[in-house]
């Protein structure tokens, strides 16, 4: 969307860097600097804004360990916080007038979901060595249940393969739908009705950046399981 | 009566259903010279219309029930309404995401105009 004039103009010109690159590395950048300025000033007893990023950590560390177990909970709780804040800011930022959210664009998105993918692969293989395909055949596996078994291959490998896919087109739709929303209810009725749809957006931005966090803990929960 | 009532109604519901097809290869032999442009935004936007009219359709149902359970629990054990409230929040945003797909399906068709027409 380079029609649209956005606060970065002044310093990025649009045509060389698109929208969404300079406004991920200015989300990017907030991130970075305002954990720097809380890691040099930490207190023992947290006051003021600490006690937000100190209820947010814990939340995400609490919900890391709940559902992934103690041998890599703390293992995956930098992802999961990382992808936690970042889209949430990302979706804010898309409600600001002159900004654009860096999630409205599907390679942010699947930038994001990628990597995830990857990554409970690989964590997936490195917990359980070779044995990692049990997980993929389903319930039976003996063998005279051969065919059962290759079809639930198939189906498990559809069904993972649809894992990225659903993830960053969920999170891209949502942002783009709210944006179009606002666009058109700012054509059609302006000044009150779109209030009520960035209420709604606001809504929207929270839960999408934790439906994500929560569908990557549980893909990962899966995958580094010790049950079997 | 009602069986005359109900004849009615069915002719005019087949009327109903079978006259955009009837306009639109009517349309259709006046535009050919036109373009074939304005063919793929006729069907394009029939086809967008009910997508997301289905997709809408669908969603609301999956979501009252999912609301309705909510309800239920809710009223059954007061003490868990933070639980089951952001278990139902969670639930409607993953129904919710299947017509998020239909929606871009039909973004698609419209804006990134897949087939080059």
């Amino acid at each position: 969307m380079h029609e649209e004039k956005t606060i970065l103009d002044i310093i990025v010109n649009p045509h060389v860097v698109p929208h969404y690159v300079s406004f991920a590395v200015l989300a990017s950048l907030i991130l970075i600097v305002l954990a720097l300025i809380f890691r040099a000033s930490m207190k023992l007893i947290p006051r003021g804004t600490q006690n937000l990023l100190e209820t947010v950590g814990e939340a995400m560390l609490k919900l890391s360990e709940e559902n992934i177990g103690h041998h890599y909970g703390k293992t995956f709780f930098p992802l999961l916080a990382t992808l936690f804040t970042y889209i949430l800011l990302s979706n804010f930022m898309g409600l600001i007038p002159g900004f654009v959210s860096p999630t409205s664009n599907i390679n942010m998105t699947a930038s994001m979901a990628i990597p995830v993918f990857l990554a409970t692969h690989i964590y997936g293989v490195r917990a359980h060595g070779f044995h990692y395909i049990k997980h993929f055949v389903g319930p039976v596996r003996s063998l005279y249940a051969l065919p059962l078994m290759i079809l639930m291959f198939i189906i498990e490998v559809i069904g993972h393969l649809a894992r990225p896919l659903t993830l960053s087109v969920r999170l891209f739709g949502n942002m783009v739908a709210k944006h179009i929303i606002l666009i058109v209810l700012a054509v059609l009725a302006p000044a009150f009705v779109p209030m009520a749809i960035l209420g709604l957006g606001v809504l929207v931005s929270v839960v999408q950046a934790f439906v994500f966090t929560l569908l990557t803990t549980l893909y990962l929960a899966g995958a580094v399981e010790e049950a079997h | 009566m009602k069986k005359l009532s109900s004849i009615i109604l069915l002719t005019s519901l087949v009327l109903l259903l079978a006259a955009p097809f009837a306009f639109a290869e009517e349309a259709a032999e006046a535009a050919a010279a036109g373009g074939n442009r304005i063919d793929y935004f006729k069907f394009a936007v029939l086809g967008a219309t009910l997508g997301i009219g289905l997709a809408a359709f669908g969603t609301g149902i999956a979501q009252g029930l999912g609301l309705g359970k909510a309800c239920e629990g809710v009223a059954r054990n007061p003490g868990a309404s933070g639980k089951i409230t952001t278990t139902l929040i969670i639930g409607l945003a993953m129904i919710e995401s299947l017509c998020i797909y239909a929606l871009v399906v039909v973004l698609i068709v419209f804006f990134v105009n897949p087939f080059k027409i």
